[in-house]
Formats: C-alpha cells, sequence, structure tokens
C-alpha cells in the first residue's frame, strides 16, 4: 500500500508545521479504514491498517514529542498498541492458509497411495484406508488450524475492543487538537524527544 | 515480543527549519540501522533480526517524511535499498516468530499431535533458511553499495565553494558562481 502524498510540504518551514501537515493525512490514512475493517473477512484491509498505523507511529515517535501538545504522546502508544495487535491478526491470516496448505497436500498424496493401492478393482476394500503415509500427521495438523482459527477470532475481537476504546477516547479530534498545539520553550527544554 | 526502543534525537525542535531537522534525525536512525546489524544472520538470536527490521522501518519513515528535503537522485537508490532491506528482514522474522509459536504450540501438544506439528516446523524451519541466506546476500550487497556512505553523503552540508577558500591568490570567480548549486545536494533548496 503506497502512503499518501503530502502535499505543501515546505523545506524553508519548521518541523512543527511540516510535521503537523504529514500526521494529519496519515490520521486520515488510519481511518479511512473504518469501516472496511469492522468485518472481520477483510484480511487485507486489517493488514493495510497495520501499515497505515505504523506510519503514523514512526513519524509521531520523531515528533510528537517535540512538536506537538501532550496528547500527541499518549495517542502515540495507542497507535502502537493497534499495529501490534493488528500485527498479531497478520500472523494468523499468514499461518492458517499455510497448515491448510499442508494438510490439502497430505490429502492429496493420501488419495494417490490409496488409489493406487486399489489398482484395478470395482470397489474399494476400507482396509486398505488404513496406515497410510502421514497418517500420523494429521492430528497436529488439525489441532493447529484450530488453534489459529480460534486465536484469531479471539485477536479480532480485541481488537474491536481496542478500536471502540479508540473511537470513545475521541482519539482523532484530541490528536487533531495536539498537532496543531506547540510545547512552550520550558516544556521543550525539559522533555525532548523522550523515547516512546 | 519487546519493541527495540527509538533512540531520541538531540537537538529537535518544534521551531527549527524542517530542513535542519532531517539532517539530525537521519542520521540517529541511520546509526540505528547499522549498530543493530550485529549477529543478524545467527537464527538463534531472532531478537537481531527484530531490532534490526524495525529500526530499517523507522529510516525508512523518516527518509519519506524529509524527502522533500533531500535531493531526489540521491534518495531514489538509496530508498530503494531500504526497502529491500526491509523486505529480506520480514521474510526472516517471519518464520523466526512462527517457529517461536510453534515451539510453545508443540511443547503443549499431546504425543499424538506431535508428527503433524514437527512436519509445519521443518517446513517452517526451511523457509528460515531459505530467507537467512537471501539476508546475507541483502546484506553483502549493501555493504559492497556503501549504503550507510550513501546516507552520510545525503545529510552531508554542501562543500564550501572553492571560491570562499583563502588561497594566497585572487580565484577566478565565475560571473554566475552564486548560482551554483550545492556539490552535495542534499538540501535542494538550502
Amino acid at each position: 500500500m503506497k502512503a499518501r502524498k503530502v502535499k505543501h510540504l515546505d523545506p524553508e518551514g519548521t518541523l512543527a508545521d511540516n510535521a503537523q501537515r504529514l500526521v494529519a493525512v496519515r490520521i486520515d490514512e488510519l481511518y479511512d479504514f473504518v469501516p472496511a475493517v469492522l468485518n472481520p473477512k477483510r484480511v487485507k484491509k486489517l493488514h493495510e491498517m497495520r501499515i497505515a498505523a505504523k506510519r503514523l507511529r514512526y513519524v509521531l515517535e520523531v515528533t510528537s514529542s517535540v512538536c506537538f501538545g501532550p496528547y500527541a504522546l499518549t495517542a502515540t502508544k495507542r497507535v502502537r498498541e493497534l499495529q501490534d495487535l493488528l500485527g498479531e491478526i497478520h500472523d494468523c491470516d499468514i499461518q492458517l492458509p499455510r497448515v491448510q496448505q499442508i494438510r490439502a497436500e497430505l490429502s492429496e498424496d493420501a488419495v494417490a497411495e490409496l488409489s493406487q493401492r486399489a489398482g484395478g478393482a470395482a470397489d474399494l476394500d476400507p482396509a486398505l484406508a488404513s496406515g497410510l503415509s502421514h497418517s500420523e500427521d494429521w492430528a497436529g495438523l488439525a489441532a493447529l488450524e484450530h488453534y489459529l482459527a480460534v486465536r484469531r477470532g479471539l485477536l479480532y475481537e480485541r481488537f474491536l475492543t481496542v478500536w471502540q476504546d479508540i473511537e470513545r477516547s475521541a482519539m482523532r479530534a484530541r490528536l487533531d487538537y495536539a498537532i496543531a498545539e506547540r510545547p512552550s520553550l520550558a516544556d521543550s527544554d525539559t522533555e525532548m524527544n523522550p523515547i516512546i | 515480543m519487546p519493541m527495540a526502543k527509538a533512540r531520541p534525537i538531540p537537538g529537535l525542535t518544534a521551531q527549527m527549519r524542517y530542513s535542519d531537522a532531517a539532517a539530525a534525525t537521519i542520521a540517529v536512525r541511520s546509526d540505528e540501522l547499522f549498530e543493530h546489524a550485529a549477529g543478524v544472520l545467527d537464527v538463534t538470536q531472532i531478537e537481531a533480526v527484530h531490532a534490526m527490521r524495525v529500526a530499517t522501518r523507522r529510516l525508512r519513515s523518516v527518509l519519506e517524511f524529509y524527502e522533500p528535503c533531500l535531493d531526489r537522485d540521491q534518495l531514489a537508490p538509496i530508498l530503494d535499498q531500504v526497502c529491500d532491506l526491509a523486505d529480506a528482514l520480514g521474510q526472516r522474522r517471519d518464520p523466526d516468530v512462527e517457529l517461536e509459536a510453534l515451539a510453545g504450540f508443540a511443547a503443549a501438544a499431546s504425543e499424538i499431535e506431535r508428527p503433524g506439528i514437527e512436519r509445519f516446523i521443518n517446513r517452517t524451519s526451511e523457509q528460515q533458511q531459505q530467507a537467512n541466506a537471501e539476508l546475507s546476500l541483502m546484506i553483502e550487497r549493501i555493504e559492497a553499495d556503501d549504503l550507510r556512505g550513501k546516507l552520510s553523503a545525503l545529510i552531508a552540508p554542501p562543500a564550501p565553494d572553492p571560491v570562499d577558500e583563502p588561497t594566497g591568490v585572487t580565484p577566478e570567480v565565475p560571473v554566475d558562481a552564486e548560482q551554483q548549486p550545492a556539490k552535495s545536494g542534499w538540501l535542494r533548496r538550502r
């Protein structure tokens, strides 16, 4: 997913004014994935939202404490939490099809082996289906597939809760406000660019 | 998984010029990247890959953030290489994370479930080895191309104009000397 272009950036302007323009665009990018991501099946959108969260987070990491009002730091932590959770959901979305693929490959092998055992018979003797290659792998792969599917569901529920909290706390409005604020000189002297 | 912390940028202030902030920020993020390169090819030290991957993302993010302040011709190949490195690190990181989770899953599984989980672990380990080989090539390429030197050149202040240097003889000043572009060109509009 390509980052949206940010207009009117000015190398001769201040860091804070330029950062404000950029962060405003990155906030829009993040929120544009709602309501699509409220559908758990929108795997690609959830992945892209994670990338949008990452872009917003990394620019806030550099600029929030030196350029903006105090809420920007809080928002940075929320965005990071969101990014981490979306990352865990993405891991499940990648692993689950891989487990399913191995099961499908083994299933194909088993069918081919059983067909070979049947030879030219008119019907299949049930005893031939016993002890096929890889049969010992099924239980573990099934357990893993079920684990990933259920874990993904639980993580998605957590995502909905986190997102609801973000909405309830009016993160967007507060962050929009914070990026228009400038820290006082005293603030910048005492707490310059702390580590998030 | 603990996240590698971003280092503060010394001297950064809200009112400083955007283009001055570019040099300060990129210098720190560039150092972070190369500091995390140690041990990155050791598959038993998966945190090294994680830390370098995060450092790569942070560097990429600031290169994009400060793009208007930088020379496009210098920036484009750097950004390409940083993106390629991020991809190579991501390809290694995915199986690292998966193997860690699978080890926990296998430990909790029953005897009857273990062979299938082992099969999946073996396949993931093959991916990890393949990704590690590709990452090794990528790191060699970065060293051969001197990415670090290119990043330094990108943010280096322009070389002093030779006409300003005291030479003891009166230099021949071109008529349009004031209009000459900066040699390093890192700040297009400086």
